[in-house]
């Protein structure tokens, strides 16, 4: 359960032309962690967005695995996300009246009937796995950290090959977001998930295998940490 | 196919005119929501703007309620109406408006009127074909109860006989009716006059005691006092219709010489044609005019009746500016919850399924509002009914009928489907601005 990313002459362009993010290229392998890093409004959740399909004036290439995401139309750029895509948010983004169960399954309801108590059951697992197995109560009484691990949950349990997260731990304190961490690398790698990760966080960014650092809306450097 | 149509059973062309106004709406709902479970999200949106949700329920309860009210109030008064005037088989008057007289004898709303002789009464009472036939004498009054003199026989007729304590055996006697704050037993003293303008001493001396009261008969009368015709005649310092060696006499026969003549004469025949026979026998130009109280509310009502068309294109158009507000203010609610549209969009969810919760999200308000506003509309009804019952003594009841089920269906059907317009609306929205927002 691995996919694999390249990424050729990528040009997002605001709805007045001007080009917001232009990359000439990069590639990720199936499985790899990779953190993208950079200053405020450099464009890094922009790649991100870009990456998972959800812009508009975007050229170039961005292919998942055998699969040319901009050449496919919005439709199944969704059908796309919805089986091969996760994503995990800044400030959670969860329905808050929901439980975790709820929020952790939601996408059960827009699958196929005979897909959805498989899939709830696998949000239940996750959560069960990240500490919330009996947090039956609406998520707006959760902290921001067991929030984030619902979101987690809600991505995991997709069992999508790519997970995005943008800023996963801006919202939490450093012993929320150092426990995050932890949860979100080990359940990448257990998995093979390929992991995207936009964040200011070096406790994050060091986990990761690979660091892309993106300024004025250009890649400007890449390194391996690991290396 | 008219034909077809006019054959069938009023209640099967009713049931299936409900389901011809549904069908759209529910096919709209099926198609929308046909595959997805959209509900655990609606209720979390529907429950995050609660308040948001009560004000728009509210506010289309309100458009409805009126609505489905003045339907049902209109027919109900229309029925009120037509029954208060079932125990007036045929009225003869002077001839004039049969409106004006209607209105006083059978509303006993106050009207200037000729009068008629004694020697018409004479001629009617004696009539073979006549089984009773009763003066009305107006002008009086106790609080807001006008005083009507008649006759024994017409105050039975028109309780059914139905007349607790007993029948007034003296002059200063009366019968109160249903709705009369005097109990048997009690004293009063009338006014001269009805309403604002009644003088409250000018029959000082000449009290009145209730010695019997009608069973509620659903109409004016209700609220009415009923005494001997000659206890009217004679307060007013007139004959009171009998000769001095028989002025004890209540009631008919009447000697014609001293008849002070009488604005309105209700005739009652135990025959149905024996009521069409007499309204040709005395209906004489310039002497007498005869009518059918129920033919004249007829042609009211058929008068009303294009007033009421009229009222519905008002309505019609009313209830179009309701919809394009439903559509505005759906569309503004769908704007609150933008970010969790973008999200659902984000994680993967087909249009569809995005539109199915938008949807439903107007659905439940719009279904909400229409029950609602069908509680309202009855018992605002209710209410007036009570209120033009209890100021009138007509009996109004506003029942829910067919009238108010259809406008409901086709308004609950018309919004559901135009609420696929902001529903198509957010979809148009950008996913990372409503993420972003």
């Amino acid at each position: 359960m691995s996919m694999s990313l390249s990424v050729t002459g990528l040009e997002v362009r605001s709805p007045r032309g001007r080009v917001l993010l232009s990359l000439p290229s990069f590639e990720v392998s199936g499985g790899a962690l990779v953190g993208i890093r950079g200053p405020s409004g450099a464009g890094k959740s922009t790649l991100l967005y870009a990456l998972a399909g959800l812009l508009e004036r975007v050229s170039g290439s961005v292919r998942w695995g055998d699969t040319e995401l901009l050449a496919l139309g919005a439709g199944r750029r969704t059908a796309f996300r919805a089986a091969n895509v996760g994503m995990i948010f800044q400030d959670f983004l969860l329905f808050e009246e929901l439980d975790a169960p709820g929020n952790a399954g939601v996408t059960a309801l827009f699958r196929p009937r005979a897909e959805r108590a498989a899939l709830r059951a696998r949000a239940e697992a996750q959560l069960a796995r990240l500490g919330l197995g009996d947090a039956q109560r609406s998520v707006a009484s959760f902290s921001g950290g067991e929030r984030q691990r619902v979101a987690i949950a809600r991505a995991m349990a997709a069992q999508a090959p790519v997970l995005l997260a943008d800023e996963p731990t801006a919202s939490l304190d450093r012993a929320a977001a150092d426990r995050l961490i932890d949860d979100l690398v080990t359940l990448a790698r257990e998995t093979g998930t390929t992991l995207i990760a936009v964040s200011h966080d070096l406790h994050l960014i060091e986990r990761m295998d690979r660091v892309l650092t993106i300024s004025d809306g250009a890649l400007t450097e890449e390194r391996s940490v690991t290396a | 196919m008219s034909d077809l149509w006019y054959s069938l059973p009023s209640l099967l062309q009713d049931v299936l005119k409900l389901a011809l106004l549904l069908l759209p709406g529910l096919l709209v709902g099926a198609i929308a929501l046909r595959g997805y479970a959209p509900w655990p999200l609606t209720r979390a949106i529907l429950t995050r703007f609660r308040w948001s949700a009560v004000m728009f329920v509210a506010l289309i309860a309100i458009s409805v309620g009126m609505g489905i009210g003045l339907l049902a109030q209109e027919r109900g008064l229309r029925r009120g109406t037509a029954q208060a005037a079932d125990k007036f088989d045929l009225v003869v008057a002077a001839p004039g408006s049969e409106l004006s007289v209607l209105f006083a004898a059978v509303y006993l709303q106050p009207s200037d009127m000729a009068l008629l002789s004694g020697e018409v009464y004479d001629e009617i009472a004696r009539n073979e074909k006549v089984a009773v036939a009763a003066p009305l004498a107006f002008g009086d009054s106790y609080g807001t109860s006008p005083l009507v003199g008649t006759t024994e026989a017409f105050a039975r007729h028109l309780s059914d006989d139905k007349i607790e304590g007993r029948m007034w055996a003296e002059h200063h006697e009366a019968i109160a009716g249903a709705f009369v704050p005097l109990g048997i037993g009690d004293s009063f003293e009338p006014a001269h006059g009805i309403g604002e303008a009644a003088e409250d001493h000018a029959h000082e001396g000449e009290g009145l005691t209730v010695v019997g009261r009608m069973a509620p008969t659903g109409t004016s009368w209700d609220n009415a006092l009923l005494v001997p015709v000659e206890s009217v005649w004679e307060v007013h310092g007139l004959a009171n219709g009998h000769a001095p060696e028989r002025e004890e006499q209540i009631g008919p026969p009447f000697d014609p010489d001293y008849f002070p003549g009488t604005p309105a004469i209700v005739v009652h025949a135990e025959e149905l044609w024996a009521n069409y026979a007499l309204r040709s026998e005395f209906t004489r130009d310039s002497e007498t005019m005869a009518f059918f109280p129920g033919t004249v509310l007829a042609n009211l009502y058929r008068v009303m009746g294009d007033v009421r068309q009229a009222m519905s294109v008002m309505a019609l158009v009313t209830q179009v500016l309701v919809a394009a507000s439903v559509l505005l203010g759906l569309f503004i609610l769908s704007r609150l919850f933008r970010r969790q549209v973008a999200l659902l969009r984000a994680l993967g969810a087909p249009s569809r399924f995005v539109f199915a919760v938008v949807w439903s999200f107007g659905a439940v308000l719009l279904l909400a509002g229409a029950g609602l506003g069908l509680l309202t509309g009855l018992g605002t009804a209710a209410l007036l009914s009570q209120v033009v019952t209890a100021r009138t003594g007509i009996l109004v009841t506003a029942p829910l009928g067919w009238a108010e089920i259809h406008f409901l269906a086709g308004f609950v059907s018309v919004t559901l489907i135009l609420s696929l317009l902001p529903a198509a609306l957010v979809l148009r929205q950008p996913v990372v601005d409503g993420l972003r927002a």
